[in-house]
């Protein structure tokens, strides 16, 4: 199988044996599994010229053209041609099985139904060996030590081109193998994207996936890939996300910018947005969420799950149900087992437990992380100075605060702060 | 805590990674390189540290401007613009001038403590497993401020400078260019470039930019941030210089020792000079110590797309780790080599750094000019002629001082 790399920089001859160019690139249209290699770019003394692929027989060696140059018809790329050497090598691109951005060090070429048919990415230390001429005697050394040089190639249909670097023309590549990742590695992902490339996934996925993708990106990044999204995208974002990673986003953001974007947001998530911005940033009310399910406390058991069918709420909501007063004041809690398990027409005040665990709004956080791990909780309600039920905290709002600090992830970001 | 948020804000408004870039390089190649200058040759290369100093800001604005621009760091522009070849030489450069640099810091350190009297082979070794663990296991930003807390030891210069009262007639008189000839004015005249435009400092700058994410509409401001930072660099330069060349250098002093260069802050400090000087050095060498290996296993990298970042293990990121760890050891090892002497081996260091500086020049220049990289944002007649000037300056002085040893 061929690489770019050994076929690159090859002779090509006319029928009659005379050099008339050296092959100075591949292009392709990346579509398809394994997309086929459609024109060559030759160099020649008077410039480039573009030529179908079909016009090169491979030969050991070099390429010998079907007809003299000049009798040749110029072909042309189509915009969305990608140019192998010029655009991929050495270029960054996401390997989508292993979820990360890797760095192109050669492209590998395969003949299919004779076709030649871009197959894979060498991201390997193989690949770049070849790069300078010591893939044979590495191969060598390390084959003396009865080992074998690892191949790291990435079949291309698990690859992601990104947008091509000429400064001039930034082609938008639809990033599609991408939406389908779990939003946790589109976020790996993107962190390591700069800035042009960040910015535009983010205008390309949808709000749905963006939301859930921007909430698992660091605080830091999160911050600036919101201000320089367009002001109507970013407050549908925003009003997708759960309001508490929402606020804590707009905290970071300039007094200015997060006031634009709170009145662009849905009247309700920018109402649950601002209260959560009201309490200070360390406390249970900053980090709380007010996505939670009150039931009121006359409800019979059959009543409350005909509510929770009503509400269809996330999983997550489920672990606890609160049970409050005419007030919404937090009287008891009930596990989804207990009320299943009820007679349907018990009312909830009876088989709830009174002695529920909460913390003030204006509690530390450290405080609620502490009980939150004693006591084993997934959640712990947060209520006000009349015992009103405001918001509860769940244990992934907490988990940073209670791991060993080298946990947290790092970058040289840090450092140029 | 909204108050401190604004006070924060408009500290960074202030200080952007210009002017932190232009802090950091006054590390302990800097200090030793300057003291020793305006010891042995007075006033009289002022002209090239001023070159220098412009150099820096034209070359710094470059990198900055590219980071912007292209959202990339510099050796990733150098591996996506010349292919791998090229980019195996400018890393085999930048690990050999940073590797230097990683041992002049604990030369740096090992020095300042023998000051206070702790022998290196106590210091070396703590310090060595000191940044590594701070790096790894603690927020880089607390270690940071805490060192420049320690460097601020050295506005013991600008102040002696108005106690020393130096005759400013004679301290102008070396603004005049008079071209090095002697062998040791040419060593010292390729280490004052090669200390004042750290190959390793343009790599930061940029990446510093890269990650703070500089607003595009800002780069007017990023523009005066950066040359607010070389300015300052050369300031605090000609300050060291000046006030040796007053004490030290009609005294005959040669900095042979941290104890002699010490000496120059004298006037200010009296008997405590040596420990100003010692708490200067010390925190400037360890900041040094912790940034260079960091941002070169970074830079290296990103060049061959390897797993890189501090909250990864050794299996996850085996290179970036390794790399890391390697440049600590090998830094802490070679000053513990017996009988070493410390100063001329950071001078040494310095020398290694100017006659590289002129490769990763040509690289700068070659990315900052092109269109295809820049776009409308590519170097101005102005920038790549200064540019090209000092890197015609930076590689005479490496040729000339190539030459010369090979004679020698």
């Amino acid at each position: 199988m061929p690489y770019l790399s050994d076929i690159q920089h090859r002779r090509v001859i006319e029928p009659n044996g005379t050099e008339v160019a050296k092959l100075a690139d591949l292009a392709v249209v990346p579509q398809g599994q394994f997309p086929a290699v459609q024109w060559a770019i030759l160099a020649t003394p008077e410039g480039e010229r573009i030529v179908r692929w079909s016009e090169l027989a491979q030969e050991i060696g070099h390429l010998r053209l079907r007809g003299r140059l000049s009798t040749i018809a110029d072909a042309q790329l189509p915009q969305e041609a990608l140019r192998l050497s010029r655009d991929l090598m050495d270029k960054q691109v996401v390997d989508t099985h292993g979820a990360k951005v890797v760095r192109v060090n050669d492209l590998q070429l395969s003949e299919v139904d004779g076709q030649l048919r871009l197959v894979g990415a060498d991201v390997g230390l193989r690949g770049l060996l070849r790069r300078v001429g010591a893939e044979g005697l590495a191969e060598r050394v390390v084959g003396f030590a009865g080992q074998k040089l690892p191949r790291g190639i990435i079949p291309w249909h698990l690859v992601e081109p990104l947008a091509a670097q000429d400064a001039n023309v930034r082609v938008t590549v639809p990033r599609t193998k991408l939406a389908l990742l779990h939003p946790a590695d589109i976020a790996d992902i993107v962190e390591e994207m700069t800035v042009d490339d960040r910015r535009a996934v983010f205008e390309q996925l949808d709000i749905e996936t963006a939301a859930e993708t921007l909430s698992e990106i660091e605080p830091e990044m999160q911050a600036s890939i919101v201000s320089d999204l367009e002001q109507e995208r970013a407050a549908d974002i925003l009003d997708e996300m759960a309001p508490d990673e929402a606020a804590d986003l707009l905290q970071d953001l300039p007094e200015e910018r997060r006031e634009e974007l709170v009145d662009l947001m849905e009247k309700d998530e920018a109402a649950d947005v601002e209260e959560l911005l009201s309490y200070p940033e360390d406390s249970a009310g900053g980090i709380m969420t007010t996505d939670f399910i009150a039931l009121p406390a006359q409800l019979t058991a059959a009543a409350a799950i005909d509510k929770l069918r009503e509400l269809q709420p996330d999983a997550e909501l489920t672990y606890y149900l609160y049970v409050v007063d005419g007030q919404g004041r937090l009287d008891g809690v009930i596990s989804l087992r207990d009320l299943v398990v009820a007679k349907p027409e018990t009312p909830i005040s009876e088989v709830m437990d009174r002695n529920v665990m909460k913390v003030d709004a204006t509690s530390p956080k450290e405080e609620v992380a502490s009980l939150i791990a004693k006591y084993n909780l997934l959640a712990l309600p947060v209520v006000d100075a009349r015992r009103k039920l405001l918001g509860t905290v769940t244990i992934d709002d907490v988990v940073d605060i209670m791991l060993p600090r080298g946990w947290k992830k790092r970058s040289l970001r840090s450092i140029a702060r | 805590m909204r108050r401190r948020r604004i006070a924060l804000a408009a500290f960074l408004t202030v200080v952007g990674p210009g002017v932190i870039t232009g802090f950091a390089g006054n590390e302990a190649g800097g200090v030793t390189t300057y003291s020793s200058v305006g010891a042995l040759f007075g006033f009289s290369l002022l002209w090239l540290l001023l070159i220098a100093s412009i150099g820096l800001g034209v070359i710094q604005e470059m990198c900055s401007r590219m980071g912007l621009v292209t959202g990339q760091g510099l050796s990733d522009l150098i591996r996506e613009r010349f292919g791998v070849r090229w980019t195996v030489l400018a890393m085999i450069v930048l690990v050999i001038a940073n590797g230097t640099n990683v041992v002049a810091e604990f030369a740096g350190i090992a020095a300042s403590v023998e000051l206070l009297g702790v022998p290196r082979i106590v210091s070396v070794p703590i310090a060595a497993l000191a940044v590594w663990s701070l790096v790894v296991f603690f927020s880089y930003r607390f270690v940071e401020r805490v060192l420049f807390v320690l460097v601020l030891a050295f506005l013991a210069y600008p102040i002696s400078v108005f106690i020393l009262r130096p005759d400013w007639p004679v301290v102008l008189s070396g603004f005049i260019p008079s071209i090095p000839t002697s062998p040791s004015a040419l060593v010292f005249a390729l280490a004052l470039v090669g200390t004042t435009i750290t190959p390793y400092l343009l790599f930061y700058m940029q990446a510093s930019v890269v990650d703070k994410g500089v607003d595009r509409q800002a780069a007017a401001y990023a523009r005066v941030d950066v040359f607010l930072g070389a300015a300052l660099a050369g300031l605090f330069a000609f300050f060291i210089i000046v006030v040796t060349g007053s004490v030290l250098h009609p005294a005959g002093i040669r900095v042979t020792s941290a104890e002699a260069a010490a000496q120059a802050l004298v006037p200010l400090a009296g008997a405590r000079a040596g420990l100003l000087f010692a708490v200067g050095l010390c925190g400037a060498s360890l900041l040094g110590a912790v940034i260079m290996p960091l941002s070169t296993s970074y830079a290296i990298c990103e060049a061959f797309g390897w797993e890189s970042g501090i909250s990864k293990n050794f299996r996850e990121a085996p290179v970036f780790m390794s790399l890391f760890t390697l440049l600590i050891v090998l830094g802490a090892i070679v000053v513990l080599i017996p009988g070493i002497s410390l100063i001329p081996l950071i001078i040494s260091a310095q020398i290694a750094n100017g006659v590289l500086l002129p490769i990763v020049l040509v690289f700068i220049l070659r990315l900052a000019t092109d269109r295809r990289v820049m776009g409308d944002a590519v170097n101005g007649r102005t920038a790549t002629v200064l540019g090209w000037g000092i890197a015609g300056i930076a590689g005479s002085l490496s040729i000339a001082y190539l030459v010369a040893s090979f004679f020698a």
